[in-house]
Parts: structure tokens; sequence; C-alpha cells
């Protein structure tokens, strides 16, 4: 079996090779044969790709430990569900995890274009088959998932999986943050293919549409499925650290967020064509760099992989990509450019502009601070790094007038914007906002940001009701509706419009979440059984401490009891936990704090076990309250709901 | 028009940059070696330091009474530095692992606000256990 899965790697290599070959062949000679004969070895590539990963996957479940891999993260107690999650838990799984994805969207490509866009396919097929030969010679020959252990004896049970891994949102998120990441290689492959053709009109962007909204959803659930499960489980009470690699999964966020409005411009005003290739080019460069960041060692990370020689290599693929898209962009350039010039300031193109520009300049930004200590270090000798207030004294005055650029945005005319309609469509929204700002300050709060924050998120949301209301009052009016059901209508007769508001409202909400933040309260205490603590209005007692013997851990189980106002509110049972615990190596024992929380719209109270005293039973507890959190978590189903609004198919188009 | 907009654009893009170029002046930490401190010699106190190393064997101190107590000494090579730490330690903390630190020398001791550490042997992914210093937006 190990021979198979390593073999199947080989062969497929051996068809990347020949498929891009067949492609050139073709596009020099034109034999249509040559083509079809390429589109088939593409499919073999990922098909192969698909057996390769079945195999380790077989493997993974039937724990063979002759395999490196499996004995590394695996064991013989670990979970079936985790055996499966295994594939991404370490270096060259995920690496196959990678190619995986890549080639489950190759095969759709392929078979979904197989009657359409003759000039760009084979151009698509050669792209995807270049990145897919990129990760076959990475699990080949650098980072191969089947090598046999190197051990003399059999090896009986295996490492098995950080107990932190273990945990369904921890399944999920790599998985989904995946789909996003290589999901944006497919409006790379079709931007690359417009180039090389010179087929620049808007036919490349409205094939990849849906391509680029999946992909962004994807990685937009992915940063929020991980910012929710190190809240959840990670015991620090937060859900983003502006670590670098939290930081390498935002930026082609950001960018892709850029692109995916800017391609709007292109499609219904044929503007902004050299910037959208620009755009799509750099987020799948960002994505590749993520990946590098992730696994190179050059940034410290918390979350990164142990250093490995797939740094240089990473390196030389994101040169080759940068060098062969600025060669082909130069080349087209005159051919890019557009006819059409701007208006007006006051105009929809305008503001789709602007967004861009705070974008791309956030995700500089964001850059700039993840690589300031590579920077300095090669610049000035020193290593200096800057830490979260960087980001946030960055990324906060920028977020808000993203924000506000989010309500000002969808109500401006294309082209040009006459002064009546500016007064009949905002005046009504800045009325709200401004009372939603002066509320905030009656109720004391008196900081800057979160006073503007709250006033702007007043405004967008009455922008948003507005419309909504506008476009359901026509329909009631002409149709004679009942206004539930124009409001579906105007919905489904438009998806992405009114997809694209319900996301904004759905920012609208995450932003509120990020303001309670400026409001969290927090304090640590040394407490024995009995004694009695003040948080933020809540008054905690420290009822008892229990201890439990679990199949793969021991725990302490601490009872609080809070209350508030004097009487009983709730309570919560956070534990100390020690898996592994009857490990004789004592390294080998890992301790962990399961958190224990209640949430509620308004706040939460997190609660965190932090170390007991087996002598003296004084235990270490930490309690957060974190205001208006939930608003972040509902803000993402929104986002997830507006999207695949937008996303679902309507009847006319494909 | 396009030229205008060139120019509202370059002026946007500009302010950016100055404004990155402030927040890295206001917010930069230097990463040094235990050895570097040296350096500064007699004019530590009040200076914010993020110092990575690993924690010495044996020397994590654990006050009885008050578990947020907690005195360690991390070391780099031949170089050693007491740190004090008043917090929850992050659950990976213990004899050997790689941690970074970050806080400021009081009367010539480290007092650490921020604790983390890095898993280095067990497990390949890393995960974060961090304790972070409350950044309010």
């Amino acid at each position: 079996m190990v021979v198979y899965g390593a073999t199947l790697l080989n062969i497929a290599l051996g068809l990347a090779v020949l498929t891009i070959g067949l492609m050139v062949v073709y596009l020099r000679k034109g034999d249509y044969r040559l083509f079809l004969t390429g589109q088939r070895t593409a499919l073999g590539i990922s098909f192969l790709v698909f057996l390769a990963t079945i195999v380790l996957v077989s493997n993974l479940l039937k724990s063979n430990f002759s395999i490196d891999y499996v004995a590394k993260y695996t064991s013989l107690e670990t979970p079936f569900v985790y055996k499966l999650t295994a594939l991404w838990a370490g270096q060259s799984g995920s690496l196959l995890f990678w190619l995986f994805i890549l080639s489950v969207y190759a095969t759709i490509v392929v078979l979904q274009n197989r009657f359409r866009y003759h000039q760009l396919m084979p151009y698509v097929i050669s792209v995807m088959a270049t990145i897919q030969l990129f990760f076959l010679l990475m699990v080949n020959f650098v980072a191969n998932p089947f090598n046999p252990i190197d051990a003399v004896v059999p090896v009986i049970d295996g490492m098995g999986l950080n107990p932190l891994l273990q945990n369904p949102t921890m399944a999920i998120h790599p998985p989904i943050l995946y789909l996003g990441y290589v999901g944006f290689s497919v409006p790379f492959a079709f931007a690359l293919a417009a180039l090389f053709s010179n087929r620049l009109d808007a036919m490349w962007v409205r094939s990849i549409r849906r391509w680029t909204l999946f992909a962004w959803l994807a990685l937009g659930c992915g940063i929020i499925l991980g910012g929710w499960w190190a809240y959840l489980e990670l015991g620090w009470g937060g859900y983003w650290a502006w670590d670098p690699v939290e930081n390498a999964s935002l930026m082609p966020w950001l960018t892709g967020t850029a692109f995916v409005h800017s391609i709007i411009i292109q499609e219904k005003k044929n503007m902004l064509r050299v910037w959208n290739m620009v755009l799509i080019i750099t987020t799948f460069v960002l994505v590749i760099f993520g990946t590098f960041l992730t696994r190179s060692g050059i940034v410290s990370s918390v979350h990164s992989f142990t250093e490995s020689s797939l740094g240089p290599m990473f390196l030389w693929f994101l040169l080759l990509i940068i060098a062969v898209s600025v060669f082909l962009i130069i080349l087209r350039l005159k051919d890019l450019r557009s006819e059409k010039k701007m208006e007006s300031f006051i105009s929809r193109e305008s503001g789709f502009l602007f967004n861009n520009v705070i974008f791309v300049s956030l995700c500089f930004a964001v850059f700039w601070g993840t690589l300031f200590p590579v920077i300095s270090e090669a610049v000035r000798g020193t290593k200096v790094t800057v830490g979260a207030p960087f980001f946030n004294q960055i990324a906060v005055p920028m977020g808000i007038i993203l924000l506000l650029l989010t309500g000002i945005g969808p109500l401006l005319a294309w082209r040009h914007t006459s002064r009546k309609s500016l007064v009949r469509n905002f005046s009504i929204p800045v009325v709200v906002g401004l009372i939603t700002f002066l509320i905030s300050f009656l109720f004391g709060i008196r900081s800057l940001y979160p006073l503007m924050t709250i006033g702007i998120s007043g405004f967008v949301t009455g922008t948003l009701v507005m419309e909504f209301y506008r476009g359901i009052r026509v329909r009631v009016k002409k149709f004679d509706e009942n206004p539930f059901a124009a409001f579906i209508r105007i919905i489904s007769k438009n998806r992405s419009r009114y997809g694209g508001y319900i996301v904004h409202l759905g920012i609208v909400l995450m932003f509120i979440g990020f303001v309670g933040k400026a409001f969290d309260e927090d304090n640590e205490w040394a407490l024995k059984v009995g004694d009695q603590v003040e948080l933020a209005g809540y008054s905690i007692t420290l009822t008892n401490v229990e201890e439990e013997e679990r199949p793969n851990h021991y725990a302490w189980i601490a009872s609080l009891k809070i209350e508030k106002n004097g009487e009983h509110f709730t309570d919560l049972y956070p534990e100390k936990r020690i898996y592994f615990h009857n490990n004789p190596d004592p390294n080998r024992r890992q301790p962990h704090s399961e958190v224990d929380i209640y949430s509620s719209f308004k706040e939460d109270i997190y609660s965190i076990f932090g170390s007991i005293d087996t002598e003296t039973d004084v235990i270490s507890l930490k309690i957060m309250v974190n205001r208006l959190i939930m608003m972040v978590w509902i803000g993402g189903y929104l986002l997830l709901i507006g999207t695949v609004i937008a996303l679902w198919p309507s009847k006319l188009s494909v | 028009m396009n030229k205008k907009f060139t120019v509202v654009i370059v002026a946007v893009v500009l302010l950016v940059v100055f404004w990155v170029a402030m927040g890295v002046e206001r917010n930069e930490l230097p990463y040094a070696t235990i050895g570097e401190l040296e350096n500064y010699q007699g004019k530590l106190d009040g200076k914010r330091f993020r110092l990575g190393g690993n924690v010495q064997e044996g020397s994590i101190v654990r006050d009885k009474t008050n578990p947020l107590l907690v005195e360690f000494i991390i070391e780099q090579g031949e170089e050693t530095l007491p740190v004090n730490y008043h917090k929850i330690t992050p659950d990976m903390f213990k004899d050997g692992v790689e941690v970074i630190v970050e806080g400021e020398f009081v009367n010539g001791t480290f007092q650490a606000d921020n604790l983390m550490t890095k898993c280095a042997s067990r497990y390949e992914g890393d995960i974060r256990q961090t304790q972070m210093t409350e950044t309010k937006l």
C-alpha cells in the first residue's frame, strides 16, 4: 500500500508534465486531438491524486505505523474522526491535502468547460497543471507523506494527535480555509489564460465570478472558524491575535475582497482591466506566500510547522509566478487599457475604486507589519517586532473608512450622482447614524473609535434597510404583493445585489462585535474553595473543586457560582486537564485548560482554570467579560448566508 | 478627471504609508537576545523588550499560596535571565520549552506581561497558548 501511494504520486507528476507539453504543442500546431488528449491527462493527474489521498487516508484509519506520517500524527487511541483529520495535521499530509483540493477544482474546471471557452481552456489547463506540478514535486521529493518510518523495530503505537486539534471546529477549520486558499487558483488560471490568449474582454471575468465568490466565502469562513476555535478552545479569551499565520490568511482575503468588488466595474463598465489583473494575481501570490510563510519558519509564529527545506522551493515558485505575470501584463498593457475614464468622484465607480485602494493599503500594512522582523533584520541588523498594537492602530481607522464606504457605495449612481438623489438617498441614514451616535454618547461612551464605529454602523444599517424598503415598496405597488413575498422576490430577482447587502449587514454586526472589545473586563485571582470575587457587576464564588479520571486525561473541575445583584445568575465549570496523564514520561503529559463560557447577546462570561496547587488546593482563575462578542459570530453567519444567496445559480446564467 | 483621481489616490496611498511608518515607529519592540541586553548597561529599567529562550530545567518556582506568582529562568545558549510573571501561565509552559516573553525591566529584574510558548518537540503543528496583553480597540 505504501508503495502504491508513492507510485501514484510519481505517475501524477509525469502526467502533469505531459499535460503541459500537450497543451503547448496544441497551441503551436493546432491539432485538436492533442487538446482532447491533454484534457484527459489533466483529469488523470487529479484522479491519481485522489487515489493517493485515499491510500493515505486508509492507512491513517488502519493505523499502519510503518508509514512515518501515520505514526507521527495518530495513535491507536485516536478517535476515528481525528484519524481522518490527521490528513491535514502535519506538513506532508497537508501538502497532499492542498493538492487534493486543487485537483478537485481542476477536475470541475475541466469538466464544466469542456465545450466552452475554447480559446482560454488550453491555457487554463496548463496553468492549473503547473500549480499541480509544483505541489507534486513537493510531495514526491521534499515532503513525501508515504515515507516509511525510520525505525528498526516495528512501531506498536503512534504518537497521537495533539489534543488541541481534537475539536470539531478545528477539524473543519483547515479544510474550509484551504478550500478558499486553493480556490483562488481558478480565477488566477483564467486571468493568466486571458493574458496569454489576449482575450481580454469581459469573458474571463464572467467565467470566474462564481469561483471567486466561492473562494472568497470559503476563505472568510475559514478565518472566522479559526477565530471561533481559538476562542472556544485556546483559553485566552480572544479570537484574533495578528499572528503571522493569521495575517497570511487575512491578506489574500483583503485583496480578494477588493477583487470581488472591482470585477463588478469590469463587468458593468469594462473599466479597471489592468487593475483587476493585478489584483487577482496578487491574491494568488499571497495565497502561495501564505502557504510558504506557514511552512518556512522565517517568521516565528505559533501556528507554524517545523522549519523545513520547503522554503526555497516556495520562493522560486513565487518568483516564477510573479515574473510570468508581470511579463504578461506588460506585454498586454496596451490591449488591457480601458477606453473609459472616471467621470466623477461622486459615482459608484469611484466608490469601488476607493474601496479597492483602502483594501489594498490595509493588505500592504498587514504585510509590512508581518514581515517587519525580517525586513528590520535585513536592513538594520536588529530584529524588531511590531505587535498587535501596531496592527490595531492601522486596521481600526481603515476598517472604519471601509465600513463608511459600505454604506455610501451602493447608494451612488453609476457615472455621476446628482445632488438631488444624494439628499434623497442619504438624509434618512445620516439621521439614523447621528441618532445612534448620540445615544451611545449619552450612554457614556467617550472614546472616539467606538463612537464613530457605532454611528457609522447606524448609518450603514439605515442605508441597507432603505434599500430593501424601496425595493419592496416598488413591488408592493406594482404587483400588489404582500411585503413579505415582495421581500423574497426582490432577493431572488437580484441575488448578487441583495446577497451583497446581507453580507454588508453581517460586516456591520462584526464591527459592532469588534467595538465590544473596547469594553471587555477581566481579572485573575488565586482562590480557595469558598472564596468570592467581583468582576463587572458579577460576583463569582468558587464553590467546589472536583477531580475525575477519564479515558485519556485527568481532570480537575472547578464549580463557579455566578451571581448578579444578589441573585443566582449561572454556574460555570472550567476544567484543568492533563492529557496522557498515565504516560511515564512527564514531558509527554499535556496540560490543557478547558474553558467554560456563558454566552449571551450582550456579553460572554469566559472562565479559565489556570492551575491548581495540589498541596494547598489553591487554584488560579481568570474570568473575562467579553462584550458583544456574539455579534462577530452572527455577522459571520450573515456573511455566509448573503454570499450563498449571491452564489445561488439563477435559471438563466450558468 | 482621471488625473484628479490619480492625484487623490496617490495622496491616499502616501497617507497610508506615512501612517504605517508612524505606527511602526510607535510600536516597535526590540527582539533582543539575552546577550545583547549587556549593551544597555544600567539603562534597562523601563525599557520594553521581547526576548526568546528556553525555560531552564527545574527553574520554575510557583508560589504555593498564590499560583499567579511565577518565577523562572530562560536560557539562550550560555546566557540566562531570571523572569517574573504574574499571570496564569499557558498550558504548554513547562521545563525546557521554547518561550517568548514580552515585558520590561523593573529594578533590574525582567517583569514579563506576555508569555508565549512554542512546543517544538512533540507536535509539528505548534499551537498558540498565549496570555495576550490586552489590546484595546
